[in-house]
């Protein structure tokens, strides 16, 4: 059996670290990207089953990347959830994310959240935080 | 870039959200790093991955309390709450504080006269020189300091390394956000402390340049000769 793969953007290195540590705890497949342009680079060429965004990066930010995802067909279906510190669960509205989870959330909410997304493909939303 | 330090006062909703986004990225760490090891045997704590989280995990809290710190004496500068001690500061005597202390730095060359001399409160030279020498030796870039008379009777204390982003002074987030080592609010700080003590902060391509108000006057001490 083929564990999903999720692929988790944010430029700070120890939420990297301990987000892909959480994940392969769990027998996920794991990717990592420090921006949205390293990011869109993996998702092509990996396809991810879930992406979990940060939203305020240098180089290229999370609002910007969702956009572009959205306009490459291959993976434009690719489920977002958006990992954020900044409060405001519009912001991943405003980009397509299909959840949004405020930074410093549960363990246990991510890997619900996770699960639920790396399952179900599509239709549905999961939004958690304030 | 240059010059003008129009700050972050006029946005204060927009340095807040800034301050609670630097503070939830590693409190989150430290939280998720301390449940992880919670989870583990003692067998597996003393394993690599145990002492690998319980690193970032004391990683973690320490940058927060640095961006704590750092955000308490940027409210306290603010409200104005800060009984301020003014005495004559030779520069030379603070940098060389500033460097004995332990940091994650490459080479700094200092190149400041002891005859030049401030008249500031000595704990918050401190602390806005510490902080301009922690954004200038960001991944670890070469630091030159160096200090000289400028107009207004004022003395020019000039940090290069890291070069300043543009925009750097006057929001944050163009500053060094999610900076590792929680250093993040330093340029607001280091603003807020040149405003304090009427002085200013403008940075450049050539770096930073911390203006305060000279001490007329100081002869520096000699240093005692040593014992034969």
């Amino acid at each position: 059996m083929t564990h999903p793969l999720v692929l988790v953007v944010d430029d700070d290195p120890d939420i990297l670290d301990a987000i892909c540590d959480i994940l392969e705890v769990e027998q996920y497949r794991v990717a990592r990207a420090r921006n949205g342009l390293e990011a869109l680079e993996r998702v092509e060429e990996e396809r991810p089953a879930v992406i979990l965004l940060d939203l305020m990066m240098p180089v290229m930010d999370g609002v910007t990347f969702a956009r572009a995802l959205h306009e490459r067909p291959a993976v434009k279906d690719v489920p977002i959830l958006v990992i954020s510190a900044d409060g405001n669960p519009a912001r991943a509205a405003s980009v397509g994310a299909r959840g949004y989870l405020a930074k410093p959330f549960d363990i246990d909410t991510l890997l619900g959240h996770v699960g639920a997304l790396s399952a179900d493909g599509a239709g549905g939303s999961s939004h958690a935080g304030a | 870039m240059d010059g003008a330090d129009s700050g972050d006062g006029s946005n204060r909703a927009g340095f807040l959200g800034f301050v609670a986004h630097e503070v939830r990225n590693p409190l989150s760490t430290a939280l998720w790093s301390a449940e992880l090891l919670s989870r583990m045997s003692a067998e597996q704590r003393s394993g690599s991955r145990g002492e690998r989280l319980s690193a970032m995990c004391l990683r973690s809290i320490a940058r927060v309390r640095q961006l704590v710190e750092d955000h308490f004496l940027c409210e306290r500068l603010d409200a104005g709450g800060i009984l301020l001690r003014f005495e004559p500061i030779p520069l030379r005597e603070v940098i060389e504080t500033i460097l004995a202390r332990p940091g994650d730095r490459g080479p700094i060359d200092v190149r400041v006269d002891t005859s030049l001399a401030v008249n500031a409160d000595r704990t918050l030279v401190e602390r806005a020189l510490d902080a301009l020498v922690a954004v200038a030796s960001a991944d670890k870039a070469a630091v030159r300091i160096e200090a000289g008379e400028a107009s207004g009777g004022r003395i020019a204390l000039t940090v290069a390394g890291h070069a300043p982003a543009p925009g750097a002074l006057e929001d944050p987030t163009k500053g060094s956000p999610s900076d590792a080592r929680g250093r993040s609010l330093a340029l607001p700080l280091a603003r807020r402390i040149a405003a304090a003590l009427g002085g200013a902060l403008a940075a450049s391509e050539a770096g930073y340049v911390l203006s305060l108000p000279e001490a007329e006057g100081y002869i520096a001490r000699p240093k005692p000769a040593a014992h034969p």
